[in-house]
């Protein structure tokens, strides 16, 4: 597959894209070394929901609290614990994959909306007691200046840890979609009852890819803390796990790198728009709404309509 | 009680309409912020009767704003995008909120009539969370009236069980649904002045209000009125037990509640129209 | 191989099947014929999990699968295709195939190799048997719907199945569309040494390919037999034939 993959005119732009990325810091100022480092945590997040929404079509709508969960097992273990820091950096995605794995077994027997509500009800309850919890888990102050390994702890050695595990994750994440288990996933979400019919146990399929999600999800939290070094309980709240929805909307649904594009440009939105005004949740209410009445498949899926006309068509008549 | 009138009308839209508003918990901090201003352009008691009435106005004017211009072009749409647009609304919304009214607190007190306590059986009630008890059933009785009694109460429900089939009977289905929109939307408002005289008023209000007025919906039966108030009364009894047992973590307690209802019965409490 | 008896089903007041009889045995093509309403699909249903049955047995291989999913009777040896399309619109025509050949090797959860490269050949013969070596880049939801009807069933064995259940496969096709589709049908039971429950509206299908008839009306089994026994049979006649 690797030779496809090489041979391909896409992979030269991905590799200089990401050659430009990795020179980066060398030549722009801290400001966009940090922001690019979080639209990096950003994109990994929106990237994991897209698995399970838009290739596996279940209405995941707390993801937030997996992305959260992962982030505070980290910055538990590293403050409160005495185990050597790489340690807690393995377990943020483990106990987020656990979590996942729980939450995702009670709410995979719900369909739809069901399985969202109580998602939202579960997701929100670990916020509840979160939120609480001072003693343990510093309530609605968060934990503050978490200790980082030396060798991640300035702006840049960050930017380049982030980077290449973002690089990583994702490669791991276009190889999973592509092997039988993607491609079940996206067969789930399209005919479920025929892939019943044909022997596939979807619940099972279902709670795996949520498990894949929320394992990544967590790493994202991890990077996220290596990047802030602080964490606080609006990880864990719903607005965040809706904002990731819409970057995934935004970039589109249906293809690989749209949820990055989403998470990309909300980023910078939020960033820039943000230093001429203060009202920068109106302007990203507008272009959701535009996004919503003109792009439906988002950005993305602008795009690819653009150069492979015929594949939105197609997917609709399919349908009909 | 409070949360009963704003979960009543979410149910509603939710109901009538299939849309899960949740620009909803910002119509009800409109209606807060508004009975506000009221409060001081009329101060003193009377302002807050007449706020209880033009606020809830005023809110129901902006949604109707909304559902003309855009809402009405998207219900052909799925409920994911409804509901990604109403996210959006909210945030527009919230920031307008944020530009007309500034980011500090506000606060409003109580009419006379309505502060202090009363103490009944030996123990002190404060007056105002009585009228809240007496307000409370009486917006029941109303929505139930609405929806039984009046032709237009008796379509809404039709159309929500078969939206086409109303069309078909030659009703204009798109007025029907912006009339239960603005009602839905009025009761937010209502909710958010009743509020107003009893916490601060704040700009995050609708977030934290608009996730426990889904999850109340939701286990009380999407759609179902009546739901609401069960659910309602199950959210806010279990955080009294909290404060009492627990304070640390009081909000911990609903939340629990509603896991428990949804693990047990995932539909709801009592029959949703979805 | 399969014996359905005293099959029960009905929807709140509605039976749609009300002791529906039923024995197909090894190698056979047997047809299920009835008038619209008949419970034929209902039927079919029940056979293959996706609704559960109130009362009465469905023994297959000497099993009892009444109570089992969907996916485990698959796994058992039975694979059906709709009446109405039910594809996987957003894939191209091999991976349709494909996912079902995956699913029934037991490889689907696979998590690292590329699918690509994953049984390729089983999936390329069936596609050639079935005539769609030429479409199999093709995303599935742009084939006309006489190809899709044939990838419906291309999906179906996928799985390998013993017996092929076909839900109205000609339903909406051009009479040579139909004509060459059911000597398909006929050829990949003798190739493959298939049994085949179909159901079909076109009664010269029925009677050119079918070995042993079974005919239903308001959910019930009024008879099977032979093509001679169901022509003469005086219920039928008037049920079904309109007394012709």
């Amino acid at each position: 597959m690797f030779k496809n993959v090489v041979r391909s005119k896409r992979f030269g732009l991905v590799a200089a894209i990401f050659v430009v990325l990795f020179i980066l810091p060398l030549f722009v100022p801290r400001f966009f070394v940090y922001i690019f480092a979080l639209i990096y945590v950003t994109s990994l997040l929106a990237m994991s929901l897209n698995m399970v929404v838009g290739h596996g079509g279940l209405f995941q709508f707390h993801h937030g609290v997996f992305y959260g969960v992962g982030a505070y097992a980290v910055a538990l273990m590293l403050t409160k614990s005495s185990l050597p820091m790489w340690f807690g950096f393995i377990v943020g995605p483990v106990v987020a994959a656990i979590i996942g794995l729980i939450i995702g077994w009670f709410c995979v027997r719900l369909t739809r909306l069901y399985f969202g509500m109580l998602q939202i009800s579960l997701g929100s309850l670990i916020w509840a007691i979160v939120f609480r919890w001072y003693s343990f888990t510093g309530g609605d102050d968060g934990i503050h200046g978490i200790p980082m390994p030396s060798l991640i702890s300035s702006l840049n050695s960050s930017y380049y840890f982030i980077l290449i595990i973002l690089v990583i994750c994702l490669i791991l994440m276009y190889m999973i979609l592509k092997s039988p288990f993607g491609n079940t996933l996206q067969a789930i979400r399209d005919n479920s009852q025929r892939c019943e019919a044909i022997g596939i146990n979807i619940k099972r399929y279902q709670l795996g890819g949520i498990v894949v999600a929320t394992f990544f999800a967590g790493v994202a939290g991890v990077l996220f803390v290596v990047l802030e070094r602080s964490v606080f309980p609006d990880l864990l709240f719903w607005v965040l796990s809706l904002e990731i929805f819409i970057m995934c909307l935004l970039g589109g649904w249906f293809t690989f790198a749209g949820p990055l594009l989403g998470a990309a440009i909300t980023v910078a939105l939020r960033t820039f728009v943000g230093r001429y005004t203060e009202y920068w949740t109106l302007i990203l209410g507008i272009i959701l709404i535009l996004v919503i009445f003109f792009l439906p498949e988002g950005v993305m899926g602008f795009f690819q309509d653009l150069f492979k006309p015929g594949t939105k068509k197609v997917a609709e008549r399919g349908k009909g | 009680m409070i949360l009963f009138v704003v979960c009543a009308g979410l149910s509603f839209v939710l109901g009538v309409l299939r849309i899960p508003n949740i620009a909803h918990g910002t119509l009800y901090m409109i209606g807060a912020f508004a009975t506000f201003s009221i409060t001081k352009i009329f101060a003193g008691s009377t302002g807050f009767w007449i706020a209880l009435i033009v606020a809830p106005l005023l809110v129901a004017v902006v949604s109707l704003v909304a559902e003309r211009v855009l809402f009405c072009h998207l219900y052909q749409r799925e409920h994911l995008m409804l509901l990604l647009f109403t996210f959006a609304l909210s945030l527009i919304l919230g920031d307008l909120v944020k530009i007309v009214w500034g980011a500090e607190y506000k606060s409003v007190s109580a009419p006379t009539l309505l502060k202090g306590s009363i103490s009944i059986l030996g123990a002190s009630f404060p007056r105002y969370n009585l009228f809240l008890i007496l307000v409370g059933p009486l917006v029941a009785i109303a929505i139930w009236l609405f929806t039984n009694k009046t032709k237009i109460g008796k379509i809404s429900r039709a159309a929500a069980v078969d939206r086409e089939m109303v069309g078909v009977l030659g009703i204009n289905v798109s007025w029907v649904f912006a009339i239960a929109f603005v009602i839905g939307c009025y009761l937010a408002g209502v909710g958010g002045a009743l509020v107003a005289p009893t916490v601060s008023i704040t700009l995050g209000m609708d977030h934290t209000l608009i996730i426990e007025a889904f999850l109340i919906v939701i286990i009380g039966g999407l759609g179902n009125m009546w739901g609401a108030l069960v659910g309602s009364l199950i959210f806010g009894i279990t955080h009294s037990f909290g404060v009492l047992f627990w304070p640390q973590f009081a909000i911990v307690f609903p939340y629990i509640a509603v896991v428990v209802v949804l693990l047990l019965r995932p539909k709801g409490l009592l029959k949703s129209v979805w | 191989m399969l014996q359905v008896e005293s099959l029960m089903k009905s929807f709140d007041d509605f039976m749609a099947v009300n002791g529906a009889n039923l024995t197909v045995d090894k190698g056979e093509i047997v047809a299920v014929i009835g008038p619209n309403g008949a419970g034929k699909t209902t039927l079919f249903n029940l056979i293959t999990g996706a609704l559960k049955r109130d009362r009465g047995r469905i023994v297959f291989k000497g099993e009892d699968i009444g109570e089992l999913p969907p996916y485990e009777i698959c796994k058992k040896g039975i694979s059906r295709s709709y009446q109405i399309v039910n594809i996987f619109p957003r894939l191209t025509v091999f991976g349709n195939v494909q996912v079902a050949v995956l699913s029934h090797q037991r490889r689907s959860s696979n998590l690292f190799r590329p699918a690509q490269g994953i049984a390729v050949n089983e999936t390329k013969s069936i596609l050639e048997s079935m005539g769609l070596s030429d479409k199999e880049k093709s995303i599935a939801g742009s084939l006309s719907h006489g190809d899709q009807k044939i990838l419906e069933i291309a999906i179906a064995l996928g799985n390998e199945p013993e017996l092929l259940i076909l839900d109205e496969p000609t339903a909406g096709m051009s009479p040579e569309e139909t004509q060459a589709t059911m000597e398909l049908v006929k050829r990949l039971a003798n190739q493959r040494g298939l049994t085949i429950l179909f159901c079909e509206h076109d009664m010269d299908i029925v009677f050119s390919i079918a070995q042993s008839i079974m005919v239903m009306r308001h959910g019930q089994t009024i008879i099977q037999g032979s093509l001679e026994e169901v022509r003469n049979n005086k219920e039928v006649q008037e049920a079904y034939l309109g007394g012709e």
